[in-house]
């Protein structure tokens, strides 16, 4: 990101290269639609270019998922007219995990640790993380009791820092 | 008021918290609760890790063709900033087709339609001084509401970190990160219609109270409120109950003293 700030165009290819397909998955995970995950992605990468400053330490992994979720999320919003402020735009990044984690965990271990949830705690997991909305509406939708989504949302995440083991650990 | 969350309860919405599936509002109420009790800020730590680990979930092999597409362009752009200029701005206008007409025939054209372009070009330049003016009345808003949501995420962020310095107090904590300083309140008495609380605060060395913000808790008693002071001069914070808009002097005890230290 040092080279990116200093404005080096090579360096910026480096990082499309990195992380094109991740921030390209959650375009396309989030918006179910590839052209409209492509103009998410050059939103995103075009944000880090011109704006390399908001990234301020920390996993950039974490960060530029974090980026392109709530690109995705003002996408949804202005889909569905949804109140500017029903979920915040972004979440705090300290604490969370350092690149080094990252390097340890890969999308195949993350699917399997998500598959190892039992389907209850992962549906709510996965529609409330991609899905953009919130845990009254994960309640509506899932025809789920609000506690009950807390509890298994709780659970959920708990097993998953379980299954990941120490990948996750800080 | 509404009867205070239990702890237990307290705990899942932390969880709700790291998944970010809460509401704004409700984001602020386990921010404060978070930045008061050490266990849920391990929870929050522990949760938020497993979460932030699900975007890889989503990890895509993009269409190679697709991929080329995404990167020439964005490489073209980020180029020819690079490199000072402004692509858009360079563009050329292409060559007028008029010039394709025969001199003559361009004039008495020009000459046939010139009224009417007049009137067109009037109305249109009405057209669009209304549209600049609308969006840069759209612009202005929605640079105030970009502050309004950095200023939100950097609180949370100072909120939650794990190198903030809290300080408890009966009603929640005092938090400090860097040169700002926060209330994280979550137990605050309703006040009577007219009163407010009032922050004061006291610099290093010296004795006497300087007044700062008012603020009024939400339905629950939680106020998440920063002094726009420099916390690394700020000796001691205190809040008081004060009449609408504030006092210069406290009028009554105070809800908290607090040394910073």
């Amino acid at each position: 990101m040092d080279r990116i700030r200093a404005r080096d165009p090579v360096a910026f290819e480096s990082l499309y290269d990195a992380y094109h397909r991740l921030v390209f998955g959650i375009g396309l995970r989030m918006l179910g639609d590839p052209s409209m995950a492509e103009d998410l992605t050059q939103s995103v990468f075009l944000k880090i270019w011109t704006a390399p400053d908001a990234f301020r330490g920390g996993s950039f992994t974490a960060w530029v998922s974090r980026v392109a979720r709530n690109r995705a999320l003002d996408v949804l919003r202005s889909r569905a007219v949804r109140p500017e402020t029903e979920i915040p735009a972004d979440l705090p990044l300290d604490g969370a995990l350092d690149d080094d984690v990252f390097t340890r965990i890969d999308a195949q271990r993350v699917r399997d640790a998500l598959a190892q949830l039992p389907s209850d705690q992962r549906d709510l997991i996965e529609l409330g993380f991609f899905g953009g909305v919130t845990h009254q509406e994960l309640a509506q939708r899932t025809a789920t009791p609000l506690g009950t989504v807390k509890t298994r949302i709780r659970a959920g995440l708990r097993k998953m820092r379980e299954s990941l083991g120490e990948r996750v650990s800080q | 008021m509404s009867v205070p969350m239990p702890r237990d309860e307290m705990m899942e919405v932390v969880a709700l918290y790291a998944l970010g599936v809460l509401p704004r509002e409700e984001s602020a109420l386990v921010a404060a609760f978070v930045a008061g009790d050490d266990d849920a800020r391990r929870e929050y730590h522990d949760l938020r890790a497993a979460a932030d680990t699900i975007a890889f979930a989503a990890e895509e092999p993009v269409d190679s063709a697709a991929s080329a597409r995404m990167k020439e362009r964005l490489v073209a752009k980020v180029r020819a900033d690079a490199a000072g200029g402004n692509p858009v701005a360079r563009r050329r206008i292409g060559p007028n087709p008029g010039w394709l007409w025969g001199t003559g025939l361009a004039a008495a054209a020009a000459l046939v339609f010139s009224f009417v372009t007049v009137a067109q070009d009037v109305a249109l330049r009405g057209d669009l001084a209304q549209t600049k003016r609308r969006a840069e009345t759209l612009a202005n808003q929605l640079a105030q509401t970009e502050r309004v949501s950095r200023n939100d995420r950097q609180t949370l962020t100072d909120l939650v970190s794990s190198d903030a310095r809290r300080y408890e107090v009966a009603q929640g904590a005092v938090v400090v990160r860097g040169d700002h300083v926060y209330f994280a309140l979550s137990k605050l008495p309703a006040l009577p219609k007219g009163r407010v609380y009032q922050a004061w605060t006291v610099l290093k060395g010296a004795k006497a109270v300087q007044p700062s913000v008012t603020f009024t808790p939400n339905a629950d008693g939680v106020a998440v409120v920063q002094l726009p002071v420099d916390a690394l001069k700020i000796g001691a914070v205190a809040v008081t109950v004060e009449p609408d808009g504030g006092s210069k002097a406290p009028t009554t005890s105070p809800t908290f003293v607090r040394p910073l230290s």
